[in-house]
C-alpha cells in the first residue's frame, strides 16, 4: 500500500487513492476506480468526525438556554455522523476509498481514510447511538448534571467516529484516550461514592491498557519509521509487540483477564451502559483489532491461537458469571463480555468467513444488546431496583419492553430470523472450516450458556410472581427506542444480504481475497 | 409450475400469520381462526398441485455459499402435503375449540407461522437456509405453548431449551457437513460416514432426534401436554415435529450421508429407537391423565421410526417413513379426541372420566379406530407399518425386534387401560351432563380416523405413492419393487397377534384384581424393581432438563468463581500493592536533609554506572 499522495504538499488535499490492495476483480461487482479531487466526500468524512466532536461542546451552552435544543441538537449532531457515513456506502460498495489529510512533520500526519471496514463501523457506531440518544431524552431529564451527560455521549460518539476513521496511530491513540475519558465521566454520572470508584477502575484499567499499547505503537514506529497504517501493510511484528498492542485492545474490550471493570461500570445510568457496553465502547478494541492484524499487519499463527483461546475463555467464564449474577445491569455485562468473545473468535480465525462474520456480530449485537440495556433501564427507572431477585411478573405491566427485551434476546442467542444468528453461525462456522474443531465446540458451549443466562433473566424479571407493586411503563419514548431496536435485530436478520454486501467489501479490501 | 409456487408455499401462511397479528380482534374473534384455517386449506391446494412436480432453483442470498435455494423433490413434496394436511385439520378443529381463549389471535399466527417455516425447511435445498426455517421453529414452539392457560412458561423455556440445545448441535453438524463437502447445497452433498463424516452425521442426527422428541430429548413433551393449548400437542409432538426430524434423519441417512447396515453408526439409531421406544411407553403405561399418556405415546412411536431407518434396510426405512405417516394420522386423532373430552366432559384426568361412550360414541369411535391402530391391530395402518419395521429390525439382530414387540404389548395395554378409564365404565362425574363434541371439531378426527383405515386397507396407496419413490431406486428388486399389501412373514404376524392376545390378559387380569379399567396396569406399576424407578421418575430426577440445569449451575459456579479471582488481582492485589509502595515511598521522605543529601548521592552514582555501562556496551 503506497502512502498517500499530497497533492499540494502541507496544504489541505482531498484525495481519493485506489485500494491497491484488493485484487481487481476479485468480487464481482466491484469495481476499484481511481478519480481525484472531489471536495464533497472529503467533507462528508468530516461532518462525520467534527459534527458531534466540535460541537459537543455546543450543548452545554445551549443547556443553559434551552433544556429541548440541547437535547435536540446533541441527537441532530449523532444523526449528522450517521447521514455521513450512510452517504459514503455507495461509494464503499464500489470499493472506493474517501481520503482526507493535514501533512504534518514526524509523521504526524492527521489523515482519516473512509474504507468498507470504517464505514461499516462507523453506521453502527452512529445508529445505535442515535437511538440512545434519542432514549436519553425521557431518561436523562430526572436527574443532574445533564449538561454533562450530554456533552460527554457526543464528544464519545465523535471520538469513536475519529478512530474508526484515522489512518494514524498517533491520532487513533488520541482518539481512543478521549474515548476513555468520556467514559469515564459517563461511568461517573452519578455522584455517589462507589459509583465514581467505579467509575474510576474502569479507567484505570482501559488506561492501563492503552498506555501498554502505547508502548506498542512506539515499537511499531521503531521498526517501520511510520505511524501511517498504510504504509505498514505487510509488515510481519514480532510475538511480543502483538502483545502489547494485544493488552490494550483486550482492556477496551473488556475481555479475559481484563472483563471485570464492565460489570462494575453497570453502575452508570443505562443509556451509558447501553451506549459503552453494547454498541461501541466495547467494540473499539475489536475494530482496532480488525484494522491491525487482518488488514495491516501479517497475522501470526501463534497470535491468532492466543486471542482464540483467550476469547474462548473469556466466553465461557463470563457466560458462567452472567448465570450467577443477580443484579440485571451486571448480567447483561457479562453477557457482553461473552459475546465479545465470538467477535474475537471470528477475527482470530483470519479467514473471509470468520472477518465478516466478526462485522455482522457488531451490527447485530450492537443493535440488540442496546436494546437489553435500554430495557433495563425502562425497568430500572420505573421499578426502583435492578436486582432481579425483587423483580418478577412485570410481562403484565410491561408488555411492550418485556416483548422487545425477548426479542433483543433471541437475536443474542442467535435464533433466526433474528440478524444474531447468521453472525454466529458465521463465526463459529469459520473455526470448523479453519479445522479448529475445538475452538467451534467451546464457542458452541458459550452459544448454549447465553440461551440458559439469557432466559434466567428474562424468567426472573418478567414472568413469575410479582414482588410488590408491578410498574407501569412511563415513557413513550423510552419504550419506542427498545421497540425499535428489536425491530432492527429482526430487519437485520431478514434482509442479511444488505450488511453482508458491505461486510464482504471490507472482507476483500482486508484480507484481499473475495468473500 | 414455476419457482413462485414454491415461494407461495411459504409466503401466504407467513402473510396470513402476520395479518392474523395485525388484524384487530375484538371486532371479529372468531376472524384469526377463520383466516388460518382459509390459509392452510390454500396450502394443501398448492401442495396437492406441486405434488408430481419436480422444481428446484436458486437465487444468491448473503455470500460465502448461502443461497436461498429451494427444491421439490418426491420426498419433500410427500412431506409438504403431510404438513399441508394436518394443518388445514388441526386449524379446522381449532376454531371451535379456541374459539374462546384470549390467545385466539396469538395462537393462530403462530400456527401459521409454523405452517411457513416448516414448508421451508422442507423445501430448502441449501443447508443454511434450512437451519434458519428450522431453528426459526423454535421461536413458534415457543410462542405456542406460552399462549396456553395457566402459567405455561417454564414448559415453554424448557421446550425452548431442549430443543435449542439440539438445534445448536445441529448448526454445528451444517458447518462441518459443509466444511467436509465443500458446497452447502443438499442436493450435492454425498458423504461417506468414517472419521468426521460420522460426527457430523451424529449431530445433525440429534438435530433431527430432537425435533421428532426422541429420548433423551423428549422431557418437555409431557410438560406441554398439561400446560400447551391442545391443538399444539396434535399439530407438533403429535404430527409436524415427527414428519420434520424423521424427514430429515431420513435425508441425512438416504441422501446427505450413505448410512450402511456395516456402519457403527446403525446400531446406534436402532439402539436409540429401541431405548425410546420401551421407556417411553412404560411410562406412557401409568399415566392418570389422558394427554400425558399421549404425549409419552408421542415419544414411544419415534423409536419405531429412527429403529425402521437405523436398519438400513429398503423394509426398515420404508417401515420407518410409513410408520411416520401413520403415526401423524392416529396420534393426531388421538390427541385431538383428547381435546374433546376435555371441552366436553371439563377434565383429562382419567381418575374422572369414565363411560363417555355413551354420550359421545362418535368420539369414541374415532378414538378406538386411532387406539387399535398405534396398538398395531390389523387391517388398520399402524400395523402394516410396524410389520415392516419389525421385519427390518429382526434381520439386523432379534434384540431390537423383541424390544420393538415388548414395546407393541405395552402400547396395547396402555390404550385399552385409556380407552377403558375414559370411554367405558361408569361415569364417576356424574353431576356434569356430557354432549358429544361440535362438528368442527368431530370432523379432523373423522377424516384422520377415516384415513388410518383407508392406509392399512389400501397400504399400497400411500406406501406406492408417498413413500416408497422416496428411496427412488433403491426400492427395485427389493420384494419385487413394492411393500404394500398384507405382510409375507407369517412368523411375525402371528407374534403380534399372540402380543395383543396377551395385551387383551393382561387388562382382564389387571381390571379383576382392581375392579377397575384405570388400575388395568396397577401389577406392573408396582411391581417390585419397576415401582422404585416410577418414584424416581416421578420426582424429575431422571429428567435430562434438570441434569442439565444442575450440571450448568456447578460449571458457572465455578466459572464465576474464576471472575471474581481476577477482579479480586485488580480490586485487591492491584490497589493493595499500590497503598503498600506508597508506604514505603512515604517512609524516605521524612523531612531529614541527611538522609536526603543520602538518596540524592545514591541516585548519581546510580545515574553515573548506568551511563558507564550503556557506554561500555555501546563500545
Amino acid at each position: 500500500m503506497p502512502r498517500l499522495r499530497l497533492r499540494f504538499a502541507g496544504d489541505l488535499a482531498i484525495i481519493r487513492r485506489r485500494a491497491k490492495g484488493t485484487p481487481s476483480g476479485a468480487l464481482p461487482g466491484v469495481q476499484q476506480m481511481e478519480s481525484v479531487g472531489n471536495m464533497r466526500e472529503g467533507i462528508v468524512l468530516l461532518v462525520a468526525v467534527f459534527a458531534p466532536l466540535a460541537g459537543a461542546f455546543l450543548l452545554p451552552l445551549f443547556g443553559v438556554w434551552s433544556r429541548r435544543l440541547r437535547d435536540v441538537s446533541a441527537l441532530v449532531m449523532v444523526l449528522a455522523s450517521l447521514g455521513a457515513s450512510v452517504a459514503l456506502v455507495p461509494g464503499a460498495l464500489r470499493g472506493e476509498i474517501v481520503a482526507w489529510s493535514i501533512a504534518g512533520p514526524l509523521g504526524l500526519s492527521f489523515s482519516l481514510s473512509a474504507d468498507a471496514l470504517a464505514v461499516f463501523m462507523a453506521i453502527v457506531s452512529s445508529l445505535v447511538g442515535s437511538i440512545i440518544i434519542l432514549f436519553s431524552f425521557d431518561y436523562i431529564r430526572h436527574y443532574e448534571n445533564q449538561n454533562e451527560y450530554y456533552t460527554m455521549a457526543v464528544v464519545f460518539l465523535g471520538a469513536m467516529m475519529g478512530l474508526v476513521f484515522s489512518t494514524n496511530l498517533v491520532y487513533l491513540y488520541v482518539f481512543w484516550e478521549i474515548t476513555g475519558i468520556a467514559s469515564w465521566r459517563l461511568i461517573g454520572f452519578y455522584r455517589g461514592k462507589a459509583d465514581v470508584l467505579k467509575a474510576d477502575k474502569a479507567f484505570l484499567m482501559t488506561a492501563f491498557g492503552a498506555l501498554v499499547m502505547l508502548i506498542g505503537i512506539l515499537a511499531v514506529y521503531g521498526m517501520t519509521g511510520t505511524f501511517d497504517l498504510a504504509a505498514m501493510k505487510g509488515i510481519a511484528l514480532p510475538l511480543g509487540i502483538s502483545a502489547l498492542l494485544l493488552v490494550g485492545l483486550l482492556s477496551k474490550s473488556a475481555t479475559l483477564p481484563f472483563q471485570t471493570w464492565l460489570p462494575d461500570a453497570g453502575v452508570a445510568p443505562s443509556p451509558v451502559t447501553a451506549l459503552l457496553h453494547a454498541a461501541v465502547l466495547v467494540k473499539i478494541g475489536v475494530y482496532v483489532f480488525a484494522r491491525l492484524f487482518l488488514s495491516t499487519f501479517v497475522f501470526d499463527e501463534a497470535l491468532r491461537t492466543i486471542v482464540a483461546s483467550i476469547a474462548g475463555a473469556s466466553a465461557l467464564v463470563s457466560a458462567g458469571a452472567a448465570l450467577i449474577e443477580t443484579d440485571f445491569k451486571r448480567i447483561v455485562a457479562y453477557s457482553t463480555v461473552s459475546q465479545i468473545g465470538f467477535i474475537f473468535l471470528g477475527l482470530a480465525m483470519g479467514n473471509a468467513l470468520g472477518a465478516a462474520g466478526a462485522l455482522l456480530y457488531i451490527l447485530m449485537h450492537g443493535l440488540a444488546k442496546a436494546g437489553l440495556f435500554l430495557s433495563a433501564g425502562i425497568v430500572e427507572q420505573n421499578a426502583g431496583t435492578k436486582d432481579i431477585t425483587k423483580l418478577g411478573g412485570l410481562i403484565r405491566s410491561m408488555p411492550w419492553t418485556a416483548v422487545a427485551f425477548l426479542l433483543c434476546a433471541f437475536s443474542v442467542m442467535g435464533i433466526p430470523p433474528f440478524g444474531g444468528f447468521f453472525s454466529k453461525y458465521m463465526v463459529i462456522s469459520a473455526a470448523v472450516s479453519g479445522d479448529q474443531l475445538v475452538f467451534g465446540a467451546v464457542f458452541l458451549a458459550g452459544a448454549l450458556l447465553t440461551i440458559l443466562y439469557l432466559f434466567r433473566l428474562f424468567t426472573k424479571v418478567f414472568l413469575g410472581e410479582p414482588h410488590g407493586v408491578l410498574a407501569p411503563e412511563t415513557s413513550r419514548l423510552m419504550v419506542a427506542c427498545v421497540v425499535l431496536l428489536a425491530a432492527l435485530s429482526l430487519v437485520g436478520g431478514l434482509m442479511v444480504g444488505w450488511p453482508s454486501d458491505l461486510a464482504r467489501v471490507a472482507i476483500s479490501q482486508m484480507l484481499g481475497v473475495a468473500g | 409450475m414455476t419457482p413462485l409456487l414454491l415461494i407461495l408455499t411459504i409466503a401466504v401462511p407467513a402473510a396470513a400469520g402476520l395479518l392474523v397479528l395485525l388484524l384487530p380482534s375484538r371486532r371479529a374473534p372468531w376472524a384469526p381462526a377463520v383466516l388460518a384455517a382459509l390459509a392452510c386449506a390454500f396450502e394443501l391446494a398448492l401442495a396437492i398441485y406441486a405434488f408430481p412436480h419436480d422444481v428446484a432453483f436458486a437465487w444468491s442470498w448473503m455470500g460465502f455459499g448461502a443461497e436461498f435455494a429451494l427444491k421439490l423433490s418426491r420426498f419433500s413434496a410427500f412431506i409438504l402435503l403431510g404438513i399441508a394436511t394436518f394443518s388445514f385439520l388441526v386449524t379446522a378443529y381449532s376454531a371451535v375449540s379456541m374459539a374462546k381463549a384470549s390467545s385466539s389471535r396469538r395462537f393462530h399466527a403462530w400456527v401459521l407461522f409454523t405452517v411457513a417455516l416448516s414448508a421451508g425447511a422442507v423445501l430448502a435445498d441449501n443447508l443454511i437456509l434450512f437451519l434458519v426455517f428450522w431453528e426459526g421453529l423454535l421461536l413458534t414452539l415457543f410462542a405456542m405453548i406460552a399462549a396456553g392457560k395457566t402459567r405455561p412458561f417454564a414448559t415453554a423455556v424448557k421446550a425452548f431449551v431442549i430443543v435449542g440445545v439440539t438445534d445448536l448441535a445441529l448448526m454445528f453438524g451444517v458447518m462441518l457437513t459443509g466444511h467436509l463437502a465443500g458446497t452447502l447445497s443438499m442436493s450435492a452433498i454425498r458423504l461417506p460416514l468414517d472419521g468426521l463424516g460420522a460426527v457430523a452425521f451424529l449431530l445433525l442426527m440429534v438435530g433431527a432426534m430432537g425435533k421428532a422428541g426422541a429420548m433423551p430429548f423428549h422431557s418437555w413433551i409431557p410438560d406441554a401436554a398439561i400446560d400447551a393449548p391442545l391443538p399444539f400437542m396434535a399439530l407438533l409432538p403429535g404430527s409436524l415435529e415427527k414428519l420434520l426430524g424423521i424427514y430429515f434423519l431420513a435425508r441425512i441417512s438416504l441422501d446427505l450421508f450413505v448410512l450402511t447396515p456395516e456402519s457403527w453408526v446403525s446400531p446406534v439409531l436402532m439402539g436409540i429407537g429401541a431405548a425410546t421406544i420401551l421407556l417411553a411407553v412404560l411410562m406412557a403405561l401409568v399415566q392418570k391423565d389422558y394427554k400425558k399418556l399421549l404425549a409419552y405415546h408421542a415419544i414411544s412411536q419415534v423409536g419405531y421410526m429412527i429403529l425402521g431407518i437405523g436398519t438400513a434396510l429398503p423394509v426398515g426405512i420404508v417401515g420407518g417413513l410409513f410408520h411416520m405417516l401413520n403415526n401423524a394420522i392416529y396420534k393426531s386423532s388421538l390427541f385431538l379426541s383428547a381435546g374433546a373430552v376435555e371441552k366436553e366432559a371439563g377434565t383429562t384426568d382419567l381418575r374422572e372420566l369414565g363411560g363417555l361412550g355413551r354420550s359421545m360414541p362418535i368420539t369414541t369411535l374415532c378414538f378406538l379406530i386411532a387406539a387399535a391402530s398405534i396398538s398395531g391391530v390389523p387391517p388398520f395402518n399402524g400395523f402394516f407399518s410396524k410389520e415392516l419395521v419389525y421385519d427390518g429390525a429382526l434381520e439386523r439382530g432379534w434384540i431390537f425386534y423383541a424390544i420393538a414387540l415388548g414395546g407393541s404389548f405395552f402400547t396395547a395395554a396402555s390404550f385399552l387401560k385409556l380407552g377403558h378409564a375414559a370411554f367405558f365404565g361408569k361415569p364417576t362425574n356424574a353431576k356434569r351432563t356430557v354432549k358429544e363434541a361440535p362438528w368442527p371439531m368431530l370432523l379432523p378426527m373423522i377424516v384422520l380416523a377415516g384415513l388410518c383405515i383407508v392406509f392399512g386397507v389400501a397400504n399400497s396407496l400411500p406406501l406406492e405413492r408417498l413413500v416408497q419413490p422416496v428411496l427412488g431406486t433403491a426400492m427395485e428388486g427389493a420384494h419385487g419393487g413394492t411393500f404394500a399389501g398384507f405382510p409375507t412373514n407369517m412368523l411375525l404376524v402371528g407374534l403380534t397377534a399372540g402380543v395383543l392376545a396377551l395385551a387383551v390378559a393382561n387388562h382382564a387380569f389387571g381390571v379383576h384384581r382392581t375392579g377397575k379399567g384405570i388400575g388395568a396396569v396397577d401389577h406392573i406399576h408396582h411391581a417390585p424393581g419397576l415401582s422404585s424407578v416410577y418414584t424416581l421418575q416421578a420426582t424429575g430426577v431422571l429428567d435430562p432438563y434438570r441434569m442439565l440445569v444442575v450440571v450448568v449451575g456447578v460449571a458457572s459456579k465455578g466459572l464465576y468463581a474464576l471472575d471474581r479471582a481476577i477482579d479480586w488481582v485488580y480490586s485487591g492485589l492491584a490497589a493493595q500493592s499500590a497503598l503498600a509502595a506508597s508506604w514505603v515511598l512515604r517512609r524516605a521522605h521524612n523531612g531529614n536533609v541527611n538522609r536526603y543529601v543520602l538518596w540524592a548521592l545514591a541516585g548519581a552514582i546510580a545515574v553515573v554506572l548506568a551511563v558507564l555501562a550503556v557506554m561500555g556496551g555501546g563500545r
